[in-house]
């Protein structure tokens, strides 16, 4: 198990014919996915776009997104990995239990019509959120359900896809990857990059109070985070850039004001199939851009202040 | 002015083997004479112009895939810690960008070719490659799937698809083109492959793989290319594949090519029991058609990681190993597959995979025919090549190499009975003057006046791989880089790129079918080449 297999969103919109939504909302929180890539596009492919795609929905709740599909099954909360694992096997034709299925809270015969669907499109994908990857499980969910994607290779084409949000994470994470090796939760307190979720994550480290300042750039920890690492970010001098007030740089020593990005501000940004796009700014703003911030202070930290010996060896005129 | 006086010289661009000259450098090029400045005393060393890889994947949307893959790997390489001339970052299969710099040039390459760039995406691989320091960078475009041409040719429209050619790889800012399994990743876009040269492409009419060659490699000729096709060809790593590879080398009907990690594509046998090596024909093909060039793509024993743009081939390595498997397929154009692999001496496929690299070696005699590659990572990784060239210059090593292997191996296999050995003359040959031949670059792979200062200094010592390893001094654009084993400076690399000729009204052409398959406006596709640092363009005009 792992691994990822995957593809850019043209791909979808040109020849997914089935479509699994599981653990996300796309219609409220991803608006424009349904019309721009999965569902109501035309292609050579799937000339009658929608009458053309099938649309399965998999969440706790029925959502707003749900008037979108054409099938909602409605799993039990915190049986997802076990569902994941009925499906896996019912693929390969292995036996399955069925006080597990009817734990799930979906009918088996309803999962073997779901079975066949997947084996038989000529092209399916699965797009998970975080109802899936950040719930009971967690990345085991994702784990399961990529690995799913993966074993149906076998029958047809199938992908699979996280519904990345949050502005450009997706930009740091592969940014990250190529200059340390790894997406997040990363430490150089030794001086090269060292990974390790869970120890070194920002919410773990604020939460056992092991870092003694914070530098956070175009995010808001302030109002998503556990009490305990907020009560930290408080105590310590946190140093916040963003182009609003928020619950951050309300508890910020510092905030400083910046250019918004795409907007009034240029640079790339990544979209969750990881492809680049440049931003192309159609305002000016009297504020400074997040880039040209952290270039300054790089400069000012690096300059050599009056009281330091000429050779001193913390100091380096090249690269902080 | 830098002065190099007292080694031996080696520099096979201008026909000089292991004389003892003096080399001027100044403003970062060779010069004819000059005075004051620093003098490098090479008494008793060896010097050769500096390596350029003409066929490896260091950055982009692929290896960083690979990256994420293989976290337990970067725990236990060897990991770069930061000081005041270098950033941090982690060795291993897939090194950082940083690292990758730092490990070229610690090996004297002072220029690399990434081989596979998807347009999509070519933004990223440009801004890794500027993350990459010190070394010169080149990148090459992949076009045997891309839909949009792919319609063109199937069509029958030639000119057509030559001015959309043209239109891609200066959208992509790239230095050439790459074909990778031309037609089966079009193909694995609905989960099948291509496997026969004159079998119509799934999804086209007319189109097959033979024509999709022969038309890029004609192409590559009209539009000037300093670089020719780069080949991948169908049926990689399959047994029996090189009946595959040599009908594809006459569908390229005369013109000139550069075919990628030929090791893969040089198997006899019938299924993964009876598979042999099947070298002799193809380097007999090279050693008899002057059109050709290759790089080995040689396998070492250890782990590794395999990235490449065919789809279909890695998932069948996924079903055969039950490793990972990475996969992205990218919007008309190409694919990618990714699976650590682990190469085993005991096993008998693998065994013949590192006999077959090293044989193209020695058997295909021009050296400037075939070059030293393990088509990073896919063979081995690139910081690995000293032991290829261990083995490439000591034929009693490669004996006792051979010994480790299984004895059924000897039946499968013709190394054991080849007893050519490389000179040094042979070796920078191979490694720098060859390949920077091959692919068109300007003032690399020679120490001759005019050309760039990139130079490496070797230490005379009987163990060829530490040799090799440990360059004593490393020179980049006249600038010492390496000195006694430590990295002195960094500085950043330039980038080439090359425009070719291309109608002004293709783009009212590709814009209403461009809207039609991709999922970004049609004016954030191009690369602005001004946001490619320190590029340096080639424009060319068409052939006459």
């Amino acid at each position: 198990m792992g691994g990822k297999v995957t593809c850019t969103l043209g791909e979808v919109k040109n020849r997914a014919d089935f479509i699994v939504y599981w653990g996300g909302n796309p219609a409220e929180c991803h608006p424009r996915h349904f019309t721009k890539y999965t569902l109501m596009q035309k292609s050579r492919w799937l000339p009658r776009g929608r009458k053309d795609r099938t649309m399965v929905l998999v969440d706790i709740r029925e959502t707003k997104s749900a008037k979108a599909a054409d099938i909602f099954l409605q799993v039990r909360p915190g049986c997802d990995f076990e569902l994941l694992s009925i499906l896996r096997a019912m693929v390969r034709d292995e036996p399955v239990d069925p006080d597990a299925v009817a734990e799930t809270g979906i009918a088996y015969d309803v999962l073997e019509d779901l079975v066949r669907r997947m084996k038989s499109c000529r092209f399916g994908c699965m797009f998970f959120g975080m109802g899936l990857s950040m719930t009971r499980g967690k990345h085991m969910n994702s784990a399961a359900l990529l690995t799913l994607a993966a074993e149906l290779n076998a029958f047809t084409k199938f992908v699979a896809m996280p519904m990345r949000g949050h502005g450009n994470v997706t930009g740091a994470d592969v940014i990250m990857r190529w200059q340390t090796g790894y997406p997040f939760g990363i430490t150089f307190n030794r001086g090269y990059p060292r990974y390790n979720p869970g120890e070194f994550s920002t919410v773990d480290v604020l939460v056992r109070g092991d870092c003694d300042a914070a530098f956070i750039i175009g995010a808001d920890p302030g109002a998503t985070m556990p009490q305990p690492a907020i009560d930290h970010l408080a105590r310590i001098p946190t140093i916040v850039l963003d182009p609003h007030v928020t619950h951050t740089s309300r508890l910020a020593r510092v905030h400083i004001t910046t250019a918004p990005a795409g907007i009034a501000a240029p640079g790339t940004a990544y979209r969750m199939d990881e492809i680049p796009l440049p931003l192309k700014p159609a305002l000016k703003s009297p504020y400074p851009t997040d880039e040209e911030i952290v270039r300054r202070i790089r400069e000012a930290v690096a300059t050599r202040p009056f009281w330091m010996p000429e050779d001193s060896p913390q100091m380096t005129t090249e690269q902080l | 002015m830098l002065r190099i006086t007292g080694g031996k010289i080696y520099d096979p661009a201008s026909g000089i083997n292991g004389e003892i000259r003096t080399l001027y450098i100044e403003d970062g090029r060779f010069v004819a004479s000059g005075e004051g400045g620093r003098t490098i005393d090479a008494a008793g060393m060896i010097v050769f112009p500096g390596g350029v890889d003409v066929h490896t994947h260091v950055a982009g949307g692929a290896i960083n895939f690979a990256r994420a893959m293989t976290p337990e790997d970067h725990r236990r390489t060897q990991a770069f810690i930061r000081s005041q001339t270098r950033r941090s970052g982690l060795g291993g299969m897939a090194p950082t960008t940083f690292a990758t710099g730092y490990l070229y040039a610690g090996m004297g390459f002072t220029t690399v070719n990434e081989a596979a760039v998807p347009v999509l995406s070519a933004r990223h691989t440009h801004e890794e490659l500027s993350d990459i320091p010190i070394v010169d960078k080149s990148s090459l475009v992949l076009m045997a799937n891309n839909e949009l041409l792919l319609d063109q040719l199937d069509a029958g429209e030639y000119e057509r698809a030559r001015s959309i050619l043209a239109w891609y790889i200066r959208a992509a800012g790239s230095w050439g083109i790459k074909a990778v399994n031309p037609g089966g990743v079009a193909a694995w876009k609905w989960g099948g492959n291509a496997g026969q040269l004159t079998e119509t492409v799934d999804g086209f009419r007319h189109v097959t793989p033979g024509t999709i060659v022969a038309s890029l490699a004609r192409m590559c000729h009209d539009l000037n290319l300093p670089h020719p096709l780069h080949l991948h060809c169908n049926n990689l790593g399959a047994p029996g594949n090189v009946s595959t590879t040599l009908e594809t080398l006459r569908h390229l009907e005369g013109h000139r090519a550069h075919i990628a990690h030929s090791q893969y594509h040089a198997y006899g046998g019938d299924d993964w029991d009876t598979m042999r090596s099947a070298t002799s024909d193809l380097a007999d093909w090279f050693n008899t058609h002057d059109n050709l060039t290759t790089d080995a793509g040689a396998v070492l024993f250890g782990d590794t990681v395999t990235i490449t743009a065919d789809g279909p081939w890695q998932h069948l390595l996924y079903r055969l190993t039950g490793r990972k498997w990475g996969n992205l397929d990218v919007e008309n154009e190409t694919g990618c597959g990714i699976v650590p692999y682990t190469y085993r001496p005991g096993h008998l496929v693998n065994a013949v995979q590192w006999a077959a690299g090293l044989e193209l070696l020695l058997l295909i005699e021009d050296p400037w025919k075939v070059f030293l590659s393990t088509d990073h990572p896919n063979g081995g990784c690139f910081w690995r090549y000293p032991e290829i060239l261990e083995l490439l210059m000591c034929a009693d090593y490669r004996q006792e190499c051979l010994r480790q292997l299984p004895d059924r191996i000897r039946s499968r296999i013709l190394l054991p009975e080849i007893d050519r050995e490389y000179s040094l003359y042979d070796v920078a040959t191979a490694m720098s003057a060859g390949p920077a031949q091959a692919l068109g670059l300007p003032r690399k792979g020679s120490l001759a006046v005019g050309c760039d200062a990139d130079v490496v200094i070797y230490e005379e010592d009987d163990n060829i791989r530490r040799m090799f390893s440990h360059p004593r001094y490393v020179i980049k654009s006249g600038e010492i880089v390496i000195e006694d084993g430590d990295i002195r400076e960094t500085p950043d690399g330039r980038e080439f790129l090359v425009q070719p000729h291309c109608d002004p009204d293709t783009e009212t052409f590709i814009r209403p079918l461009f809207e039609d398959c991709y999922t970004m406006s049609f004016d954030n596709y191009p690369v602005e080449p001004h946001r490619i640092p320190r590029a340096e363009i080639h424009h060319r005009p068409a052939s006459p």
